[in-house]
């Protein structure tokens, strides 16, 4: 999996499961962690890390030719920090009571270390086209991660999935998991899953 | 190797031949910006006072809209009825709860002298305990309490004048908000004092 | 002076509502950096003084020029559009502005420690530059940022602004140190192989943080303890 430059086919699968940022990298955990309660506010923060990845790795390799070596992190943080401004302004615009329910964890995007990491390993070295299939890539795998944390917490703690009901009535609320210890359980043990059947397929194909 | 003019590698090494792409990206981003913001500010500001605006009507009996006024240095929403006249007060307030802060909303009679209602308007509390604070049917047992003295919570299942029934398993987040309530009605109280004695 | 006021703040960030725990900011290096005490010592002295190097100047820099209406720009404003009477609102700016004031803060911190204290260098080693992107230090800044001007609730001088940043790295170091002690001790225990690593390390901090739910609502009763 350590080619020199990947395609964006390649780039754009190894973003899903293989180097999954949450589970695989184990990056950006402090969204992953704290807008994890319900689904709507995980798609939400999914959807506006996006927006930031995709935008930030477009401008970053449209310009790759001109970064300087040590200015290019300057570089990086300012087009990242720009972006989250916008879209913290967006979302106080259009959607105000999901921007209030995400309060500080919008700006936080900004020191959410996918979206530089991508930067610094795809952006900064490969064509528009792949930067863009690379964004995509992690942004789902960062989605799927933050849905299937959500989904467990909010099935467990609240009985409900994206507020439908759907465990019986007589399902006691497992309050913990919608507080901040429920949290690093479901996560420790969601990663545990992932390297279990990551370590079981590997075994079968040797 | 070609040989550069001396002028030019002096350009290139100078901090405006090194820096000229992040100053260019930042007047680039800050046009961006200075654009995003002057579209979406009004409605930002719209949402941010809608927010507590829809709710006044409910906190005070009579009350049609709010309108946001100073009394000393406290900034609170008068609520005005259908003539347009003082219907009572509310009072935005926040204070630490059992797990986070806590923001709520005071409503008043136009003499602040009882409660007129009290909304929930932000709060991490337990889910399933602390939360039930939210609930209208505790908050209910606000209204109409005086002002003069503060309010405390009890485990008496006939709570006195000034008693307010505690949320079984969520004592501190009754008691936190009794505490909200008192800090912040008394503060205002004497705004509102100081301002008539002196208008 | 409200003495009991800012103790029951430093107490609420340092234990209540630790950074870590509760709020979760700072997890890659709370996972990253805590295999050994020293090191985790390091790291959190290390983002306390940070911290508080950047809350003080990001919160001077939203006082006196992103606020609406800051003295400085509306100095500036006025002197080139002399009798316009719009407020300057720069609060755009308020995260770019804070992230980029982290930024030199860490280097800022670095040069003078490299300068006059070469044997704490030493021992910080990598981890300064590494503190620009741990998220604990912007979310206290953004913290700030809530409670700067004349618009906020409840406004902060800069003394709680400190005060705040100084506890809250407090607490990231105390939960940080407890887990590299904990980590310390798992290495010779029989962890199953897919948890190894950062698996087992969020389940030790889930425990912690439903140790230090123990803390919640004890404010309160300090409180009422001292007559508030």
């Amino acid at each position: 999996m350590s080619k020199e430059n990947p395609t964006a086919l390649e780039r754009f699968i190894w973003g899903i499961i293989p180097e999954n940022p949450i589970f695989r990298q184990v990056l950006g955990t402090c969204p992953a962690l704290a807008v994890s309660t319900d689904i709507k506010a995980a798609l939400t923060m999914t959807c506006a890390t996006a927006f930031v990845l995709i935008c930030a790795n477009t401008i970053i390799s449209l310009i790759r030719h001109l970064l300087k070596p040590h200015l290019r992190i300057v570089v990086f943080v300012l087009t990242i920090a720009s972006f989250v401004t916008i879209v913290d302004y967006l979302l106080a615009a259009f959607y105000y009571s999901m921007s209030l329910q995400l309060g500080p964890y919008v700006p936080l995007i900004i020191v959410n270390c996918i979206i530089i990491c991508r930067c610094e390993v795809c952006a900064s070295k490969q064509s528009v086209g792949v930067a863009i299939s690379d964004a995509i890539g992690q942004s789902l795998g960062f989605g799927l991660a933050l849905v299937s944390m959500a989904s467990f917490r909010e099935i467990l703690g609240s009985g409900t999935w994206c507020g439908f009901r759907i465990m019986p009535d007589s399902w006691p609320n497992w309050v913990l998991m919608l507080l901040p210890p429920g949290a690093f359980f479901v996560f420790g043990f969601l990663i545990g899953a992932v390297n279990w059947f990551t370590s079981l397929k590997k075994n079968k194909s040797s | 190797m070609k040989k550069e003019h001396p002028l030019f590698l002096c350009i290139k090494n100078s901090y405006l031949g090194q820096s000229w792409l992040v100053i260019l990206l930042s007047i680039f981003f800050g046009f961006t910006l200075s654009g995003v913001q002057a579209f979406l500010q009004e409605k930002i500001d719209t949402n941010k006072s809608n927010q507590s605006m829809r709710i006044v009507p409910t906190l005070v009996p009579g009350a049609v809209t709010g309108k946001s006024v100073t009394v000393g240095d406290l900034t609170v929403y008068e609520a005005l009825n259908q003539n347009n006249k003082r219907a009572g007060w509310v009072i935005p307030a926040r204070g630490q709860g059992f797990a986070d802060k806590i923001e709520i909303l005071i409503g008043l009679t136009p003499d602040a002298s009882s409660l007129s209602g009290l909304s929930v308007l932000n709060q991490k509390e337990t889910p399933g305990l602390g939360s039930r604070i939210t609930e209208s049917s505790w908050l209910s047992q606000f209204i109409g309490k005086g002002t003069t003295d503060s309010l405390t919570p009890t485990k008496n299942p006939v709570p006195s004048k000034n008693e307010i029934r505690a949320i079984t398993g969520a004592t501190i987040s009754s008691f936190s908000i009794c505490q909200i309530v008192n800090e912040n009605v008394k503060k205002f109280r004497a705004e509102l004092r100081k301002q008539q004695a002196d208008p | 002076m409200d003495l009991i006021g800012l103790f029951l703040l430093a107490f609420n960030a340092t234990l209540i509502n630790n950074y870590v725990l509760h709020y979760f900011v700072g997890i890659c290096a709370y996972i990253g950096v805590s295999k050994r005490i020293e090191m985790a010592f390091g790291m959190g002295c290390a983002v306390t003084f940070v911290m508080g190097v950047a809350a003080m100047l990001s919160w001077s820099a939203i006082y006196f020029l992103l606020q609406p209406g800051a003295p400085l720009t509306s100095f500036i404003f006025k002197t080139i559009h002399p009798g316009s009477d719009s407020v300057v609102n720069l609060s755009v700016l308020n995260s770019i502005v804070s992230i980029f004031v982290i930024a030199s803060s860490v280097q800022l911190v670095e040069m003078y420690i490299r300068k006059f204290f070469p044997a704490l260098y030493k021992a910080f080693g990598v981890y300064l530059p590494l503190i620009t992107t741990n998220c604990a230090i912007l979310f206290a800044c953004i913290e700030i940022m809530k409670h700067v001007g004349k618009n906020a609730v409840e406004p902060w001088g800069l003394d709680k602004a400190l005060l705040l940043a100084i506890s809250a790295g407090m607490g990231f170091t105390l939960a940080i140190v407890l887990m590299a002690g904990i980590r310390e001790d798992l290495e010779n225990a029989d962890v199953p192989a897919p948890l190894q690593g950062p698996g087992i390390t969020l389940i030790t901090a889930g425990i912690f943080a439903m140790a230090f739910m123990g803390f919640t609502g004890i404010d309160r009763g300090l409180a009422v303890l001292f007559g508030r």
